[in-house]
Protein backbone atom coordinates (compact mmCIF):
# COMPACT_ATOMS: atom_id res chain seq x y z
CA UNK A 1 0.00 0.00 0.00
CA UNK A 2 0.90 3.49 -0.47
CA UNK A 3 2.30 5.50 2.40
CA UNK A 4 0.32 8.55 1.83
CA UNK A 5 -2.73 9.61 0.74
CA UNK A 6 -0.23 11.80 -1.38
CA UNK A 7 1.42 8.97 -2.84
CA UNK A 8 -2.19 7.36 -3.58
CA UNK A 9 -3.21 10.30 -5.64
CA UNK A 10 0.04 10.75 -8.07
CA UNK A 11 -0.16 7.18 -8.71
CA UNK A 12 -3.76 7.91 -10.26
CA UNK A 13 -3.48 11.02 -11.55
CA UNK A 14 -0.02 9.24 -13.43
CA UNK A 15 -2.72 6.36 -14.75
CA UNK A 16 -4.31 9.14 -16.30
CA UNK A 17 -1.41 10.74 -18.22
CA UNK A 18 -0.99 6.81 -19.45
CA UNK A 19 -4.13 6.69 -20.86
CA UNK A 20 -3.06 9.43 -22.86
CA UNK A 21 -5.86 12.16 -21.06
CA UNK A 22 -4.99 15.92 -22.75
CA UNK A 23 -7.25 17.55 -19.78
CA UNK A 24 -7.54 15.71 -16.23
CA UNK A 25 -8.46 17.66 -13.02
CA UNK A 26 -7.10 16.59 -9.82
CA UNK A 27 -9.55 17.91 -6.66
CA UNK A 28 -8.49 17.29 -3.25
CA UNK A 29 -11.15 18.76 -0.51
CA UNK A 30 -10.42 18.18 3.05
CA UNK A 31 -13.42 19.06 5.62
CA UNK A 32 -13.18 18.03 9.31
CA UNK A 33 -15.17 15.17 8.73
CA UNK A 34 -14.78 13.89 5.26
CA UNK A 35 -11.76 13.74 2.76
CA UNK A 36 -12.18 13.42 -0.66
CA UNK A 37 -10.00 13.42 -3.77
CA UNK A 38 -11.43 13.11 -7.68
CA UNK A 39 -9.23 12.67 -10.68
CA UNK A 40 -11.13 13.05 -13.88
CA UNK A 41 -9.59 12.49 -16.92
CA UNK A 42 -10.57 12.06 -21.10
CA UNK A 43 -8.38 9.89 -21.57
CA UNK A 44 -8.28 6.09 -23.01
CA UNK A 45 -11.13 5.20 -20.95
CA UNK A 46 -12.05 1.38 -20.29
CA UNK A 47 -14.62 -0.93 -21.13
CA UNK A 48 -17.09 -2.12 -18.55
CA UNK A 49 -14.92 -5.78 -18.95
CA UNK A 50 -11.42 -3.59 -18.47
CA UNK A 51 -12.54 -2.17 -15.37
CA UNK A 52 -13.26 -5.30 -13.68
CA UNK A 53 -10.20 -6.18 -14.34
CA UNK A 54 -8.04 -3.68 -12.86
CA UNK A 55 -9.29 -3.87 -9.54
CA UNK A 56 -7.08 -6.82 -9.60
CA UNK A 57 -3.66 -6.84 -8.79
CA UNK A 58 -2.88 -8.78 -10.89
CA UNK A 59 -3.85 -7.33 -13.97
CA UNK A 60 -1.74 -4.52 -15.94
CA UNK A 61 -2.58 -3.73 -19.69
CA UNK A 62 0.48 -5.77 -20.96
CA UNK A 63 2.41 -2.59 -22.37
CA UNK A 64 3.67 -0.20 -19.41
CA UNK A 65 5.94 -2.27 -17.93
CA UNK A 66 7.40 -5.35 -19.70
CA UNK A 67 9.10 -6.78 -16.77
CA UNK A 68 6.17 -6.67 -14.33
CA UNK A 69 3.45 -8.46 -14.53
CA UNK A 70 1.37 -6.88 -11.69
CA UNK A 71 -0.51 -3.55 -11.87
CA UNK A 72 -0.77 -2.02 -8.02
CA UNK A 73 -2.54 1.71 -8.54
CA UNK A 74 -6.25 0.30 -8.47
CA UNK A 75 -6.02 -2.17 -6.09
CA UNK A 76 -3.85 0.20 -3.68
CA UNK A 77 -6.97 2.36 -3.67
CA UNK A 78 -9.41 -0.25 -3.12
CA UNK A 79 -7.53 -1.87 -0.22
CA UNK A 80 -6.98 2.10 1.86
CA UNK A 81 -10.42 2.26 1.15
CA UNK A 82 -11.48 -0.94 2.23
CA UNK A 83 -9.18 -1.01 5.67
CA UNK A 84 -10.70 2.83 6.30
CA UNK A 85 -14.09 2.29 5.76
CA UNK A 86 -13.55 5.01 2.95
CA UNK A 87 -15.05 4.81 -0.10
CA UNK A 88 -13.91 4.35 -3.96
CA UNK A 89 -15.27 4.24 -7.27
CA UNK A 90 -14.37 4.39 -11.13
CA UNK A 91 -16.50 5.68 -13.85
CA UNK A 92 -15.12 4.79 -17.56
CA UNK A 93 -16.24 5.15 -20.16
CA UNK A 94 -13.91 3.49 -23.20
CA UNK A 95 -13.04 6.30 -25.55
CA UNK A 96 -14.03 9.29 -22.98
CA UNK A 97 -12.56 9.12 -19.52
CA UNK A 98 -12.08 7.99 -16.25
CA UNK A 99 -13.02 9.08 -13.24
CA UNK A 100 -12.13 8.10 -9.76
CA UNK A 101 -13.19 9.02 -6.69
CA UNK A 102 -12.25 8.59 -3.19
CA UNK A 103 -13.98 9.63 0.21
CA UNK A 104 -13.16 8.67 3.66
CA UNK A 105 -12.89 10.17 7.24
CA UNK A 106 -9.82 11.91 7.89
CA UNK A 107 -9.91 10.93 11.78
CA UNK A 108 -10.03 7.16 10.69
CA UNK A 109 -7.06 5.61 12.60
CA UNK A 110 -5.76 3.43 9.66
CA UNK A 111 -5.68 5.94 7.46
CA UNK A 112 -2.29 6.67 5.78
CA UNK A 113 -1.38 9.88 6.57
CA UNK A 114 -2.06 12.53 4.63
CA UNK A 115 1.99 13.27 2.59
CA UNK A 116 2.91 16.65 1.66
CA UNK A 117 0.66 17.87 -1.31
CA UNK A 118 3.08 20.62 -2.42
CA UNK A 119 5.48 17.76 -3.35
CA UNK A 120 3.13 15.68 -4.94
CA UNK A 121 1.61 18.58 -7.14
CA UNK A 122 5.40 19.79 -8.05
CA UNK A 123 6.00 16.51 -9.27
CA UNK A 124 2.42 16.34 -11.41
CA UNK A 125 2.68 19.75 -12.83
CA UNK A 126 6.52 19.08 -14.13
CA UNK A 127 5.87 15.12 -15.35
CA UNK A 128 5.72 15.99 -19.41
CA UNK A 129 2.96 15.33 -21.12
CA UNK A 130 0.78 16.58 -23.68
CA UNK A 131 -2.45 18.07 -22.20
CA UNK A 132 -3.26 20.08 -19.45
CA UNK A 133 -4.05 19.31 -15.47
CA UNK A 134 -5.76 21.19 -13.25
CA UNK A 135 -5.84 21.60 -9.34
CA UNK A 136 -8.84 22.91 -7.75
CA UNK A 137 -7.68 21.79 -4.08
CA UNK A 138 -9.37 23.25 -0.68
CA UNK A 139 -9.78 22.64 3.26
CA UNK A 140 -12.31 23.80 5.63
CA UNK A 141 -13.16 26.64 3.70
CA UNK A 142 -10.02 28.07 2.19
CA UNK A 143 -9.45 27.35 -1.68
CA UNK A 144 -7.40 27.64 -4.30
CA UNK A 145 -6.82 26.30 -8.01
CA UNK A 146 -4.07 26.22 -10.37
CA UNK A 147 -3.57 24.67 -14.15
CA UNK A 148 -0.31 23.71 -15.98
CA UNK A 149 -1.12 25.81 -18.95
CA UNK A 150 -0.90 28.92 -16.77
CA UNK A 151 2.39 27.38 -14.74
CA UNK A 152 3.91 27.00 -18.25
CA UNK A 153 2.56 30.39 -19.54
CA UNK A 154 4.65 32.34 -16.70
CA UNK A 155 7.26 29.66 -15.89
CA UNK A 156 8.47 28.21 -19.50
CA UNK A 157 9.48 24.69 -19.19
CA UNK A 158 8.48 23.43 -16.02
CA UNK A 159 11.57 20.77 -16.08
CA UNK A 160 13.94 23.65 -15.34
CA UNK A 161 15.74 23.93 -12.17
CA UNK A 162 14.66 27.46 -11.91
CA UNK A 163 11.24 26.59 -13.22
CA UNK A 164 10.95 24.08 -10.60
CA UNK A 165 11.96 25.82 -7.30
CA UNK A 166 9.86 28.54 -8.06
CA UNK A 167 7.39 26.04 -8.90
CA UNK A 168 7.61 24.87 -5.28
CA UNK A 169 7.42 28.17 -3.80
CA UNK A 170 4.02 28.94 -5.47
CA UNK A 171 2.06 25.80 -4.72
CA UNK A 172 3.73 25.89 -1.10
CA UNK A 173 2.31 29.49 -0.57
CA UNK A 174 -1.08 28.55 -1.68
CA UNK A 175 -0.70 25.10 0.82
CA UNK A 176 0.29 27.89 3.61
CA UNK A 177 -2.50 30.23 3.15
CA UNK A 178 -5.10 27.04 3.56
CA UNK A 179 -3.46 26.34 6.44
CA UNK A 180 -3.66 29.71 8.05
CA UNK A 181 -6.38 30.20 10.24
CA UNK B 1 5.12 34.27 3.41
CA UNK B 2 1.88 35.30 1.38
CA UNK B 3 -0.08 33.42 -1.05
CA UNK B 4 1.68 34.44 -4.62
CA UNK B 5 0.26 35.17 -7.37
CA UNK B 6 0.91 34.21 -11.09
CA UNK B 7 1.74 38.05 -12.03
CA UNK B 8 4.53 37.53 -9.19
CA UNK B 9 5.26 33.99 -10.31
CA UNK B 10 6.16 35.29 -13.41
CA UNK B 11 8.23 38.41 -12.44
CA UNK B 12 10.48 36.22 -10.27
CA UNK B 13 11.13 33.91 -12.88
CA UNK B 14 12.01 36.78 -15.07
CA UNK B 15 14.15 38.30 -13.05
CA UNK B 16 15.83 34.87 -12.62
CA UNK B 17 15.95 34.72 -16.79
CA UNK B 18 18.18 37.78 -17.07
CA UNK B 19 20.77 36.81 -14.28
CA UNK B 20 20.71 33.38 -16.10
CA UNK B 21 21.61 34.33 -19.46
CA UNK B 22 24.51 35.92 -19.78
CA UNK B 23 26.74 32.66 -17.34
CA UNK B 24 24.88 29.77 -19.17
CA UNK B 25 24.13 30.39 -22.63
CA UNK B 26 25.05 27.26 -24.86
CA UNK B 27 26.17 24.99 -22.41
CA UNK B 28 24.23 21.75 -22.25
CA UNK B 29 22.21 21.18 -19.14
CA UNK B 30 22.58 17.88 -16.94
CA UNK B 31 19.21 15.82 -16.92
CA UNK B 32 18.56 14.07 -13.88
CA UNK B 33 14.99 11.67 -14.58
CA UNK B 34 13.19 9.78 -11.83
CA UNK B 35 11.35 6.40 -11.89
CA UNK B 36 7.85 7.56 -10.65
CA UNK B 37 6.15 4.68 -11.49
CA UNK B 38 3.65 2.78 -8.78
CA UNK B 39 7.11 0.82 -7.11
CA UNK B 40 8.87 4.48 -6.79
CA UNK B 41 6.36 6.60 -5.90
CA UNK B 42 5.67 3.62 -3.00
CA UNK B 43 9.74 3.67 -2.69
CA UNK B 44 9.77 7.27 -2.18
CA UNK B 45 10.45 8.93 -5.25
CA UNK B 46 9.00 11.92 -4.09
CA UNK B 47 11.27 12.18 -1.27
CA UNK B 48 13.95 11.90 -3.69
CA UNK B 49 12.49 14.58 -6.34
CA UNK B 50 12.30 16.84 -3.18
CA UNK B 51 15.46 16.44 -1.71
CA UNK B 52 17.29 16.79 -5.32
CA UNK B 53 15.45 20.21 -5.63
CA UNK B 54 16.45 21.18 -2.25
CA UNK B 55 20.31 20.18 -2.62
CA UNK B 56 20.31 21.74 -5.99
CA UNK B 57 18.78 24.88 -5.77
CA UNK B 58 20.99 25.39 -1.77
CA UNK B 59 24.15 24.75 -3.80
CA UNK B 60 23.12 27.02 -6.45
CA UNK B 61 23.24 24.64 -9.31
CA UNK B 62 21.92 25.99 -12.78
CA UNK B 63 21.31 24.45 -16.23
CA UNK B 64 20.23 21.04 -14.88
CA UNK B 65 16.64 19.39 -15.74
CA UNK B 66 14.56 16.92 -13.54
CA UNK B 67 12.31 15.35 -15.39
CA UNK B 68 10.04 11.98 -14.36
CA UNK B 69 9.15 9.02 -16.03
CA UNK B 70 6.96 5.92 -15.53
CA UNK B 71 8.12 2.22 -14.31
CA UNK B 72 11.68 2.10 -15.65
CA UNK B 73 11.35 -1.73 -14.59
CA UNK B 74 13.42 -1.83 -11.73
CA UNK B 75 11.32 -2.29 -9.14
CA UNK B 76 13.69 -3.94 -6.88
CA UNK B 77 15.91 -1.11 -6.63
CA UNK B 78 13.09 2.20 -6.29
CA UNK B 79 13.75 4.37 -6.12
CA UNK B 80 15.47 4.59 -8.99
CA UNK B 81 17.24 7.91 -11.32
CA UNK B 82 18.92 8.02 -14.52
CA UNK B 83 21.71 10.97 -14.42
CA UNK B 84 23.59 12.22 -17.29
CA UNK B 85 25.55 14.95 -16.97
CA UNK B 86 27.67 16.43 -20.07
CA UNK B 87 30.82 14.78 -20.54
CA UNK B 88 30.38 12.21 -18.09
CA UNK B 89 28.72 8.34 -18.57
CA UNK B 90 24.72 8.39 -18.25
CA UNK B 91 24.40 6.20 -15.07
CA UNK B 92 20.87 4.81 -13.05
CA UNK B 93 21.30 4.90 -9.46
CA UNK B 94 19.13 2.68 -7.78
CA UNK B 95 17.83 2.91 -3.84
CA UNK B 96 17.76 6.76 -3.93
CA UNK B 97 16.58 8.33 -0.60
CA UNK B 98 16.87 11.65 0.52
CA UNK B 99 20.57 11.21 1.38
CA UNK B 100 21.56 9.44 -1.39
CA UNK B 101 19.87 12.20 -3.79
CA UNK B 102 22.21 14.91 -2.05
CA UNK B 103 24.54 12.47 -2.61
CA UNK B 104 24.56 12.82 -6.17
CA UNK B 105 23.95 16.43 -6.45
CA UNK B 106 27.32 16.89 -4.29
CA UNK B 107 29.40 13.98 -5.66
CA UNK B 108 27.86 13.55 -9.48
CA UNK B 109 26.17 17.20 -10.67
CA UNK B 110 28.89 19.30 -8.68
CA UNK B 111 32.20 17.19 -7.90
CA UNK B 112 31.66 15.30 -11.67
CA UNK B 113 32.68 11.98 -9.78
CA UNK B 114 29.92 9.28 -9.93
CA UNK B 115 28.35 7.96 -6.53
CA UNK B 116 29.91 4.34 -6.96
CA UNK B 117 27.68 2.59 -4.46
CA UNK B 118 24.67 3.34 -5.54
CA UNK B 119 24.97 2.41 -9.58
CA UNK B 120 22.58 0.17 -10.53
CA UNK B 121 23.37 0.37 -14.38
CA UNK B 122 26.02 1.73 -16.49
CA UNK B 123 25.11 1.46 -20.20
CA UNK B 124 28.37 1.83 -21.44
CA UNK B 125 28.21 0.72 -25.32
CA UNK B 126 26.59 3.99 -26.36
CA UNK B 127 29.39 6.58 -24.61
CA UNK B 128 32.49 4.37 -25.52
CA UNK B 129 31.33 5.18 -28.94
N1 LIG C 1 -7.40 6.59 -15.77
C1 LIG C 1 -7.36 5.45 -16.49
N2 LIG C 1 -7.77 5.43 -17.80
C2 LIG C 1 -7.71 4.30 -18.53
N3 LIG C 1 -7.28 3.12 -18.07
C3 LIG C 1 -6.87 3.05 -16.79
C4 LIG C 1 -6.89 4.20 -15.93
N4 LIG C 1 -6.44 3.82 -14.70
C5 LIG C 1 -6.15 2.50 -14.80
N5 LIG C 1 -6.40 2.03 -16.04
C6 LIG C 1 -6.22 0.64 -16.53
O1 LIG C 1 -6.13 -0.21 -15.39
C7 LIG C 1 -4.89 -0.93 -15.41
C8 LIG C 1 -4.40 -1.13 -13.99
O2 LIG C 1 -3.99 0.11 -13.40
P1 LIG C 1 -3.01 0.11 -12.17
O3 LIG C 1 -3.62 -0.74 -11.10
O4 LIG C 1 -2.70 1.49 -11.81
O5 LIG C 1 -1.73 -0.64 -12.70
P2 LIG C 1 -0.70 -0.17 -13.85
O6 LIG C 1 -0.94 1.30 -14.05
O7 LIG C 1 0.64 -0.44 -13.25
O8 LIG C 1 -1.00 -1.01 -15.05
C9 LIG C 1 -3.96 -0.10 -16.28
O9 LIG C 1 -2.97 -0.88 -16.89
C10 LIG C 1 -4.94 0.48 -17.31
O10 LIG C 1 -5.19 -0.47 -18.34
MG1 LIG D 1 -0.93 2.69 -12.45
Amino acid sequence: MHATICDMITDLVQNAIEARATEITLEVKETKTNLKFVIADNGKGMSAVVLEKAKDPYYTDGQKHRYRKVGLGLPFLFQTAEMTGGKAAITSKEGEGTTVTFNVDPTNVDLPAFGNFTTAAVALMSYEFEGNLSIERSAQNKSYSVNKNELVEALGNLNELESLTLLKQFIASQEEDLEAL
Amino acid sequence: MAKMTLEELRALRDAKKNEMTQRDTNEKSAQIIIGMGTCGIAAGAKEAFDAFLDELDSHSVTNTKITQTGCMGLCFSEPTVEVAVPGMPRVIYGNVDDAVARRIVKEHLIGKSLVSDHIFDKPAVDIIK
